[in-house]
């Protein structure tokens, strides 16, 4: 396979600004619109699409740590998995901090989860088999194969809770898009057994999210430091413009937006 | 409609401020061309978010013009109108379409009931339009109401099907972007659900209307805190879908809405909470409330505000 980021003319150590734009400046190139008169255009149109495909490919990387990941919520996924590379271009967004949160990549793809149902099948492998071992091991399956829906269905039939069944919720349900009960879920698993690298690692990830993300909230600070200073002169200036206009309400209507509309 | 996907004015750059309101401008211009007044009062700051998150993506040819302000006929506006305009004007119709239909049987709100039907004429044309959008917000709409008379408590529930809705809203085209903007608007209508029943807890609490809050602001003494680490959960894996696409046009203005003015609302009502707190249910609290909310109602929340004056003026 091409690696991605030649094919975008980029290093490796590209910021995501920088990706962007190259992305940009290809996919502008190679665009169909754009070479309608160019004999070429069937070579312009499979570079179009080999940019498109190697952009989606390091973002995804950068995502989840390795590449493969897995589609979208809708097709099942949970998105925060994994915060390879962090620095969010040269807005200030971030400083990449969040480099050290690399090893992610462990998790990536719920890779290791495979291994993890292997363990599951070879730990119970003497003993026989109950009904809800076998669910267990088949909401496994289902996870793996992205079927949430139907790993969830199998999970709520079960009515022995332990660690894994918390571990297995958490990840079905991250995939439906619950990230609330996905979070009280990692979490309840690793409280129920607090040695267990995987819970803790998921735990970690669901978390990390909103460190991540009150990270990228770092150039902003007003609205956080002490009270709700702006918005509440705003609303003052609303008010007062609203009182001028004859109290029609038809102006200035928010906060935040003094300028009027309508 | 809800109006917490707002900007953060007091952080953005006075020409990211210019381009943000010439696309609110052209916004209002459109909404009135298709749809007229009725229309043009449903205008909204979390559609206006939709056109700049999709221009900044696809870059469409925007047609820039300056306006005559019918609230402010002295003044001349810039307005930015391109087809995504369009697109979220019927989308902006439509939500606020339903959330009167709903205000009405929820609360039996007059004025909500005039207001849908107001709307109604239009919505048949968009409905010939968007069939599919419209068959999947009224469907996530009726099992939300289902679920609120059964009282149901679970928040991924509730705000997932309000998310379903805003999933499909977003996804306007069915290309390559489609599973990111589905994940951007999914979990953005989580947030919006869970933040208008962090805002309106008191009030149902005190009409007797269904808020999965309402345990929580009577028992919990963090609650504030733990609503916002279930906001801030939301506003993380919209966000980070979001700087997965590739924009660069506009993107400071995008920002500066996902990281910071989403939270605007939250940090007023928060504040206020801690600045005047309430004892439900008593009656002598309640009166002293009321001024307070009304004060809220009318001049925070822009879109239920055009609502209202929509009715004035038909």
């Amino acid at each position: 396979m091409t690696d991605p980021y030649s094919v975008l003319g980029i290093s490796r150590d590209a910021s995501d600004e920088e990706i962007k734009k190259a992305y940009r400046n290809l996919s502008r190139r190679y665009h169909p619109d754009a070479n309608i008169n160019n004999p070429n255009k069937d070579q312009a149109e499979a570079k179009f699409k080999e940019v498109q495909q190697a952009y989606q490919q390091i973002m995804r990387e950068r995502e989840y740590g390795t590449s493969g990941g897995y589609g979208s919520y809708g097709s099942g996924s949970s998105g925060s998995d994994g915060y390879g590379s962090g620095s969010y271009g040269p807005g200030g967004y971030g400083s990449g901090g969040y480099g050290g949160f690399g090893g992610f990549g462990d998790f990536g793809d719920f890779g290791s989860f495979r291994g993890f149902a292997g363990q599951y099948r070879q730990a119970n492998s003497g003993a026989t088999e109950s009904e809800e071992d076998l669910h267990m091991k088949a909401a496994a399956n289902f996870i793996n194969s992205r079927h949430y829906q139907e790993a969830l269905n199998l999970l709520n039939g079960i009515k022995d809770r332990g660690a894994q069944w918390y571990y297995y919720s958490a990840l079905a349900n991250s995939g439906m898009g619950n990230n609330v009960i996905a979070l009280q879920h990692a979490k309840e698993a690793l409280r129920l057994e607090p040695d267990n690298f995987q819970y803790q690692m998921l735990v970690n990830r669901f978390e990390s999210g909103g460190s991540w993300y009150q990270q990228q909230q770092g150039p902003y600070q007003t609205t956080f430091t002490g009270s709700s200073g702006l918005c509440m002169k705003l609303c003052i200036a609303n008010l007062m413009c609203n009182l001028c206009c004859g109290g029609s309400g038809l102006c200035c209507g928010g906060g935040g937006m003094p300028g009027g509309y309508i | 409609m809800f109006g917490y996907i707002a900007i953060n004015k007091a952080e953005m750059k006075f020409k990211d401020y210019d381009m943000y309101h010439s696309y609110y401008c052209g916004l209002c211009k459109r909404l009135k061309e298709c749809y007229g007044i009725r229309g043009q009062v449903t205008l909204s700051y979390d559609m206006t978010f939709l056109i700049v998150l999709l221009t900044g993506l696809y870059e469409p040819e925007t047609k820039l013009e300056v306006v005559n302000c019918i609230a402010h006929p002295l003044e001349k506006h810039a307005a930015r109108t391109n087809k995504f305009t369009d697109y979220a004007a019927a989308v902006n119709l439509i939500l606020s379409y339903y959330k009167c239909k709903d205000d009405w049987e929820d609360e039996h709100k007059k004025k909500s009931r005039l207001g849908a039907k107001l709307l109604n004429s239009k919505m048949k044309d968009i409905q010939k339009t968007y069939p599919d959008k419209i068959a999947v917000v009224s469907k996530n709409l009726k099992h939300l109401s289902i679920l609120e008379q059964e009282n149901e408590r679970n928040l991924d529930l509730m705000a997932g099907l309000f998310g379903n809705i805003m999933a499909e809203l977003f996804a306007m085209r069915q290309d390559e972007w489609e599973p990111s903007l589905r994940k951007i608007g999914f979990f953005l209508g989580k947030f919006i659900y869970l933040m208008d029943a962090y805002e309106d807890v008191e009030k149902d609490i005190r009409s007797g209307n269904y808020n999965p809050f309402k345990e929580g602001f009577q028992n919990n003494e963090h609650f504030a805190e733990d609503c916002k680490q279930l906001l801030t959960l939301m506003m993380a894996e919209c966000s980070r879908e979001f700087e997965k696409l590739p924009i660069l046009l506009h993107a400071d203005i995008l920002r500066n809405i996902l990281y910071s003015g989403v939270w605007c609302r939250y940090t007023e009502v928060t504040a206020k909470r801690l600045d005047a707190p309430v004892d439900l249910p008593e009656e002598t609290e309640h009166n002293q409330q009321e001024p307070y909310q009304t004060d809220a109602g009318d001049n925070t929340d822009p879109d239920r505000n055009h609502s209202d004056t929509g009715e004035q003026q038909s």
